[in-house]
């Protein structure tokens, strides 16, 4: 591969921003409705393994962030380039009043419980996902328990510390 | 066989019997079930002690419960209890379950067990040697001797603030209630 995968996402994006933080890492800010454009270029220039999606809480910015991490997978047949060991981390920000996204399950049929997750922790919806159903959790909470405006030491007072030992309540 | 326990042995058979068979129900929960492999394996060899684990609650009567509980955990946990056969003895493992440990603030462990299901002892710390097992089972007969491991007795007597607990935290429970629950209605019309 003669021009390096930051190049090729330079060229072909205009409004991508690439955040160089380390040799094998590379950031790539990304402007939401040009999400899954990225993932697709980058999905057939071999990184076809999403490690990972992820969910940030900037509360002050009022912003959510979405993470997906890609890698790819070794190719026996080819000769080893310095590719295969670098993590592309694909970032983009949503609103946080109303929080809102494409599924990219369409690209990446793994990120399913990953939006799952997200959809449970933080409430963000995906749209065009077919199974938003819950996936840890076992009670219903008024705040997704993963925002930062979720105050789990009131919820701890209110819920478990209301709950009277059995002494108690044997008198 | 140790000849100052023959008294004890001819007066309850039954009980030393369980006293010296604790039968282990193998359910995992939390980081504490990673001590069990050790102490049952030929390392510490719990079965010195009478201690086996085994696969069903149906063949059980000690359950340690190894660690944090999630709300989740809570479900299985009560199911499990409620499908051992008395007398079962329960042990809490590690600090989690005493009061959440460091879990202490979080939204969705449990931390109080005892106020869902009924403990008879406790092992301190976090995580306990599995030297603290046999500590333990070893106290648990002296408890047994002394008829104070009573944990199924008081679950039974106490079972209508027991399920009213687990509802609080639960939510609706969806299976029966083990032992008859004395309604509202049913106790004013005794009354």
């Amino acid at each position: 591969m003669s021009e390096s995968i930051k190049e090729q996402l330079e060229s072909t994006f205009k409004a991508v921003v690439i955040t160089d933080s380390e040799e094998a890492r590379i950031g790539v800010n990304v402007k939401k409705d040009q999400v899954l454009a990225v993932l697709s270029f980058l999905k057939d220039r071999r990184f076809d393994h999403l490690a990972l999606v992820s969910c940030v809480d900037w509360i002050e910015e009022k912003e959510f962030e979405l993470v997906y991490v890609l890698t790819c997978y070794m190719q026996a047949n080819e000769e080893h380039t310095d590719q295969e060991s670098l993590h592309l981390i694909v970032k983009t920000r949503i609103s946080r009043q109303s929080p809102q996204f494409k599924t990219i399950t369409d690209i990446f049929p793994n990120a399913e419980p990953y939006e799952r997750e997200i959809h449970e922790l933080f409430g963000v919806k995906f749209v065009g996902h077919k199974r938003l159903t819950p996936l840890f959790l076992e009670r219903d909470y008024d705040i997704p328990p993963f925002r930062k405006d979720f105050d789990t030491r009131k919820y701890v007072k209110d819920l478990f510390d209301n709950i009277p030992s059995i002494e108690i309540e044997k008198k | 066989m140790d000849r100052n326990q023959i008294t004890k042995w001819l007066k309850a058979p039954a009980k030393m019997a369980n006293k010296y068979s604790l039968h282990a129900i193998y359910f995992c929960t939390g980081c504490g079930i990673i001590e069990v492999p050790p102490v049952i394996t030929s390392r510490w060899d719990a079965e010195r002690f009478g201690v086996i684990p085994v696969a069903t609650p149906r063949q059980a009567n000690l359950f340690l419960i190894t660690g944090y509980v999630s709300v989740k955990t809570l479900r299985a946990i009560i199911r499990t209890y409620e499908q051992m056969y008395e007398p079962k003895y329960t042990v809490g493992f590690g600090s989690c379950p005493i009061n959440g440990g460091m879990y202490w603030d979080s939204y969705n462990t449990i931390k109080h067990l005892d106020k869902y299901i009924p403990i008879d002892g406790w092992i301190a710390g976090c995580m306990p040697r599995p030297e603290a097992i046999f500590i333990a089972v070893t106290h648990l007969w002296t408890l047994i001797d002394k008829g104070m491991a009573n944990g199924y007795v008081r679950y039974k007597k106490n079972y209508e603030f027991y399920r009213r607990n687990q509802e609080m935290a639960l939510g609706k429970l969806d299976w029966p209630s083990l032992y008859p629950i004395q309604s509202d209605d049913e106790a004013v019309e005794n009354e």
